[in-house]
């Protein structure tokens, strides 16, 4: 299985283990992420659409149109390039004269879009491609009944113009995952609701409000740790989550893992390949209790 | 360009479903439906300086409950765009800033550099005030989260022609 | 034609308004040269008692055997004329109408042109008349047996009503027993009257009516025949029990060790596998679902045999196949609520109750599930307390681009009365009902609506956003649109208003059926304002909830309308049918079977011995007739022969005045035309209007004899209402237009549109514009008309 791998912006920096699990995890289960050569920023959901929303949709259909040489299908792993790049590719496909002006403006450096080009989720290729029988079957290490909150986000399962493969009001392909690795999907009634990620720059009190809410539910529901997918909801989960706390004045202390990382400490891979050391809000603890890592 | 979503604001029917499911719904002085009912009645100054547009954070929960099928956040996208355009003033003014700088990062690099984000948007607003999430940055450092150099795109892609052409687009229109 | 054609001309002067503009003498003179006219008269008013004298007179003295009377629209006096040629004994269909007022005289001021063109029409007429036939009306015995589909309140006051008056009515229901969906509600609205105190009492007059026969377990598989003459084939299936014998003493369900939810209780409580629908069932007998038992599934257990006091379970019971030979057909199948499983199979996999949290949590159910707790000594599902905080959603999956469009209609007044029993039955009770606009149209509602917030009823303007269970209770989230601010509160018992649904296998029957589906999929009516419980095939009636969601006032109504247009059309015993229809010249059919498919009133069928067509249900509109590819239908008074002659006819006339010729379908369009006379609009006079059945009936050939004869331009012109619709007329002509460039006359000398009658102006501006096209465009050249006639000579259709 191979994909055309789109990292985003994220995943080079901030949120490399992400990264680094998924090409770990990847491995075990034979898919193959090719990174897109020279790949740019997928447009972003919103900050430079909302400021030239032509722009955007161009610097999407460079990255698909690239994707379209290497004759692949996209895979990306952070939710909101997913929506973008499947926004963009959306409106190529129904708005035939802005098809045509981003054409003119991609083929400057030679590149041409038409089209043939799905943008999947990588939990889509979970799911579906791989199975949740051939993820249980590697199982080295089962994860002992870890009660996991899954957080899905928006992106990976709402908007019409996405490829979608789960519910949008009550996904289970992660709960599926989850549960294939011996631990405990916990019944999360927030696990679509927004986390606020996209204001965490200009309107962090907003989003510190939003990520609050998300972390007393799995709080509420006795979660041990959350599961999330997109590198934006973690940073937000994860990495703010001492200034929510102290914001508020509340404690959590609540691990927040990639999918991906779960995958890896149950196929039994290295902590460190998985970039455990890299959660802000230590896993290490809650993985020792429940004998894995 | 005509970004889609707009010619769709007259079929709301004020249910309201949109307002109920925003999670950012809080923050907001005017509701999502109320911000689609006064565009449709023309009230251009109350929209483009109402703190609803800017908070939007495009989670999709409205536009996928909407009985008509809006997609909100586009809509709202399209008005932010409108009003930095037009040089409406937004209720906090780093927003459109931060846009801005955004995007010129994106042109300089191919990718984003939050480091210099920070630095950009602290020399255009108050230093002090981002200077706040110091710690944060720090931590962030400590786990080897922030690049202090950016990841670039190679110069042989005309990576740069296309964003230069591309941006101007609008403007040759 | 043994007997040579001796035509008798009438041309009337309509006291100055045909005379004052056509030189009616002038006429005459060119009419008697005409071959065949044995005599032309002109008279002062044709439709006077004078005037009909003389052609009866004329009939008998001058052994006329054609009349072509030329005055005023065949839509005023037809039947007149014919009357009077029928008591001097010549056939009505012998006599034929000249339009020479409302579309000739009445829209043109040239003389000179009228007067070339009245000539033209009459001539058109007469070359007619020389190839029409005697024929005569049918008239056919009915059989006055009804055959209902569906026994809910509105199949069975369908069958009271016919049943009283006498019909004998076989009242065709799919599930065990008569009742629907009122047999599950508790009280009705806004009256509270006990919806099974008044359901149960007609279900008891059904079963014990002489003239009714139920039934049940039935559903039709097949319809054949025609109007007045039905053979409905339907599938009986078994119940495994002998109704006769089973006393309903509940043994066998007692012992029965198969549970499974019980349907009438929408899932709320268990049932065993042996049940009885519910205790007032009609008929009143057990029934094994086939599915679950154990004998059917593994072959074991027949424990209910052994415990049955009537002896009346009968494992071998078969499927049986009835024949029924009926009159009309009632349909009245009612609705479905939309369900997650439906939702998903209809709405693309989209699960439009995920939102709700139906499902979930035991807690949130339908409002139908609400009637069944009411009936239950209202209770949560989840304990067996009684609800405290109750949020009622409305419009769940209605008024949805993504679901459907149209609204339930008994949503809001449901809500609201289930509000009021709720209180009724739990005083301290906060309901609280989520709207998006209250819908309280009917009689008694707006009061109804007023009492419920009066009782304190909680009113939040704002569609449901969401709602999560929340441990043992629910958090319901919305938009108070008033207040302008979120609502979140914690509820013991939410109820949704679904959607609601045609039934299941609505499709499969309106395609029995021959009718049409709407665009909200519920059976469609043959016309929104006057003929709103008829479908497009005549002798079949729709009523109830099979037409769109309505209460049960509104269906009783309808079903009060549909008996008495049965009874319109049943009553006299006898149906008369139009001779003007279709029929097959065998020796050219080749059994393509192409004809079948287009027949908008599935008169067409396929036996062994050939393709027939049923001259009872054929409407004479021709639409099979252009589409046979051998040119093996022929239309009775609108014989090819008869259209050819009227088209050649039509197109003499002189000078170097571009002609047009234009095919109006004779009720709508040709109406329409009339109009435009009688508001005295002009147009140009080289239209030259023929009536035809519709323009279905118009193939390429007829369009080559007109360019052969004369003409330089064709138009046709559709009713809006003809069952040969828009999309079907662009497509025809369109087809012709491809054909003609083959004898190099251009596309744009046809044109085409649709009309309604009273959008004359639209006609008329048609009219206009085409002449202005046509007057630009050079005539053809008599070289071109010459190929052509040749081309028709050789194929042998002259």
């Amino acid at each position: 299985m191979r994909y055309a791998f789109f990292p985003g912006c994220s995943l080079h920096a901030s949120a490399k283990e992400c990264a680094m699990s998924a090409n770990a995890v990847s491995k075990c289960l034979g898919i193959e992420l090719v990174e897109i050569p020279e790949w740019n920023c997928c447009g972003s959901i919103d900050a430079v659409y909302a400021y030239n929303p032509f722009l955007s949709v161009s610097l999407s259909a460079r990255n698909l149109a690239i994707a379209e040489k290497m004759g692949m299908d996209i895979v990306t792993l952070c939710s909101a390039c997913f929506f973008t790049l499947s926004r963009a590719s959306n409106i190529l496909r129904e708005n035939a004269e802005i098809k045509k002006r981003v054409a003119e403006v991609i083929n400057d450096a030679g590149l041409k879009f038409e089209g043939g080009v799905k943008v999947r989720h990588y939990l889509d290729v979970l799911s579906n491609d791989v199975g949740v029988e051939e993820i249980s079957r590697q199982v080295k290490v089962p994860l002992g009944g870890l009660r996991v909150a899954p957080y899905y986000g928006c992106l990976v399962v709402r908007p019409k113009v996405i490829q979608r493969f789960d519910d949008p009001e009550h996904p289970t392909s992660m709960d599926s995952v989850i549960e294939a690795l011996g631990a405990e999907a916990v019944y999360y009634p927030d696990k679509t609701r927004c986390c606020g990620a996209s204001l965490v720059i200009t309107d962090e009190s907003v989003m510190m409000e939003m990520a609050k809410g998300l972390l007393v539910t799995a709080k509420n529901m006795q979660a041990d740790c959350l599961a999330t997918l997109c590198p934006m909801c973690h940073l937000n989960l994860d990495a703010k989550q001492r200034d929510i706390e102290s914001h508020f004045g509340v404690r959590f202390g609540l691990p927040v893992l990639y999918l991906t990382q779960l995958i890896g400490v149950a196929f039994g891979l290295d902590p460190k390949e998985l970039g455990l050391n890299r959660n802000l809000v230590s896993p290490m603890k809650l993985l020792q209790k429940t004998k894995c890592g | 360009m005509k970004m889609p979503g707009g010619d769709k604001i007259l079929d709301c029917i004020q249910c309201g479903v949109c307002a109920g499911s925003c999670h950012a719904r809080f923050a907001m002085d005017y509701s999502p439906m109320q911000i689609l009912k006064m565009v449709h009645l023309g009230l251009r100054r109350e929209v483009l300086s109402s703190s609803t547009i800017w908070i939007c954070a495009s989670c999709y929960t409205c536009a996928s409950r909407c009985p008509r099928s809006l997609d909100i956040p586009a809509i709202m996208s399209g008005l932010k765009n409108v009003a930095m355009r037009t040089n409406v003033p937004a209720p906090v003014a780093l927003k459109p800033i931060f846009h801005r700088q955004f995007t010129e990062i994106i042109g300089r690099y191919g990718r984003m550099h939050e480091p210099e984000l920070k630095m950009r948007l602290m020399k255009k607003t108050n230093p002090f005030e981002i200077l706040q999430n110091a710690s944060f940055g720090v931590r962030m450092f400590r786990k080897g989260k922030v690049r202090l150099r950016p990841s670039r795109i190679g110069s042989s892609t005309h990576f740069s022609e296309i964003f230069r052409n591309a941006s101007n687009e609008e403007r040759r229109r | 034609m043994t007997i040579p054609p001796s035509i008798g001309v009438y041309i009337c002067h309509c006291g100055g308004n045909i005379s004052d503009t056509v030189d009616v003498a002038k006429v005459k003179e060119a009419i008697t040269k005409s071959h065949g006219v044995k005599i032309c008269e002109t008279y002062d008013y044709m439709c006077s008692k004078p005037g009909q004298d003389m052609i009866e007179r004329d009939i008998n003295e001058h052994k006329l055997n054609r009349v072509v009377v030329a005055s005023c629209s065949p839509r005023m006096h037809l039947d007149t004329f014919r009357r009077a040629v029928k008591r001097a004994r010549l056939n009505p269909y012998l006599l034929d109408m000249a339009n020479i007022r409302e579309q000739c005289s009445w829209v043109h001021d040239d003389k000179e042109l009228a007067t070339t063109k009245a000539t033209a029409i009459i001539r058109g007429m007469v070359e007619r008349a020389r190839h029409l036939e005697p024929l005569e009306a049918k008239k056919i015995a009915v059989n006055r047996d009804v055959a209902v589909v569906g026994g809910g309140i509105a199949g069975i006051l369908a069958s009271i009503e016919l049943a009283d008056k006498g019909y004998k009515v076989y009242l065709i229901e799919r599930s065990p027993s008569i009742g629907g969906r009122m047999a599950q509600l508790s009280k009705t609205f806004p009256t509270l009257d006990c919806s099974a105190c008044i359901l149960t009492p007609k279900m008891v007059y059904v079963s014990q009516h002489p003239n009714i026969e139920i039934i049940d377990m039935a559903e039709p598989i097949a319809v054949n025949g025609s109007p007045g003459n039905y053979s409905i084939t339907v599938t009986i299936r078994p119940r495994y029990v002998d109704k006769e014998r089973c006393i309903s003493c509940g043994e066998c369900a007692r012992v029965c060790p198969v549970k499974k939810p019980s349907e009438h209780e929408e899932g709320l409580t268990q049932e065993k596998s042996i049940f009885l629908p519910f205790k007032q069932a009609v008929p009143n007998a057990y029934v094994i679902d086939r599915d679950l038992c154990l004998w059917f599934n593994k072959g074991v257990c027949r424990v209910c045999e052994r415990f049955c006091k009537g002896k009346a379970i009968v494992f071998d019971q078969k499927e049986e196949i009835r024949e029924l030979k009926v009159g009309a057909v009632v349909v009245c199948t009612g609705y479905q609520q939309l369900d997650p499983r439906l939702s998903k199979e209809i709405f693309g996999g989209l699960d439009l109750f995920g939102q709700y949290g139906f499902g979930l949590h035991p807690d949130v159910v339908t409002n139908l599930q609400f009637e069944r707790l009411m009936l239950q000594g209202i209770h949560r599902p989840s304990s067996n307390n009684p609800p405290k905080k109750v949020a009622f959603a409305l419009c769940v999956g209605s008024r949805m681009d993504q679901g459907v469009q149209y609204c339930c209609k008994i949503g809001c007044m449901n809500a609201i009365k289930q509000a009021l029993l709720l209180l009724k039955a739990v005083p301290d009770a906060e309901p609280w009902i989520f709207y998006t606009d209250i819908r309280a149209h009917g009689k008694g509602y707006e009061e109804f609506y007023s009492n419920a917030r009066a009782h304190n009823v909680k009113f939040i303007r704002g569609r449901v956003a969401e709602v999560v269970p929340n441990g043992d209770s629910l958090i319901l989230r919305a938009e108070d649109t008033i207040l302008s601010r979120q609502v979140e509160e914690e509820f013991d018992l939410v109820v949704l208003s679904p959607a609601l649904l045609p039934n299941e296998g609505s499709a499969e029957l309106s395609k029995m059926l021959g009718i049409d589906l709407g665009l909200d999929s519920f059976f469609l009516e043959k016309h929104h304002k006057l003929r709103p419980v008829d479908t497009k095939r005549e002798g079949v009636y729709l009523a109830g909830c099979a037409l769109g969601p309505k209460d049960i006032r509104e269906t009783t109504i309808e079903t009060m309308a549909t008996a008495s247009k049965v009874t319109t059309f049943l009553g006299k015993g006898e149906l008369s049918v139009s001779p003007e229809i279709a029929h097959i010249l065998p020796e050219r059919c080749n059994a393509c079977e192409e004809c079948v498919k287009y027949c908008p009133t599935k008169a067409i069928e396929s036996t062994p011995s050939g393709v027939v067509i049923n001259s009872i249900s054929c409407t004479g509109c021709g639409i099979c007739v252009a589409r046979c590819p051998t040119e093996a239908i022929d239309l009775k008074h609108s014989t090819d022969a008869q259209l050819i002659a009227q088209i050649q006819g039509t197109c003499t006339g002189e000078g170097d005045r571009p002609l047009i010729i234009a095919f109006l379908e004779r009720t709508t369009a040709y109406g329409s035309a009339d109009l435009a006379g009688q508001t005295r609009v002009s147009y140009a006079g080289s239209v030259r209007i023929i009536a035809v059945p519709s323009t279905g009936r118009v193939s390429l050939r007829h369009l080559l004899h007109a360019f052969a004869s004369d003409a330089d331009g064709v138009i046709l012109i559709e009713g809006d209402d003809s069952p040969f619709q828009e999309d079907q007329v662009r497509e025809h002509v369109n087809n012709m237009k491809k054909e003609l460039g083959r004898f190099g006359v251009e596309s744009l000398r046809v044109a085409s549109t649709t009309t309604t009658l009273p959008q004359y102006d639209k006609v008329v501006n048609l009219f206009q514009t085409f002449h202005e096209r046509i007057s630009k465009m050079k005539r053809i050249p008599p070289e071109k008309r010459q190929k052509i006639a040749e081309a028709l000579a050789g194929s042998g259709s002259a």
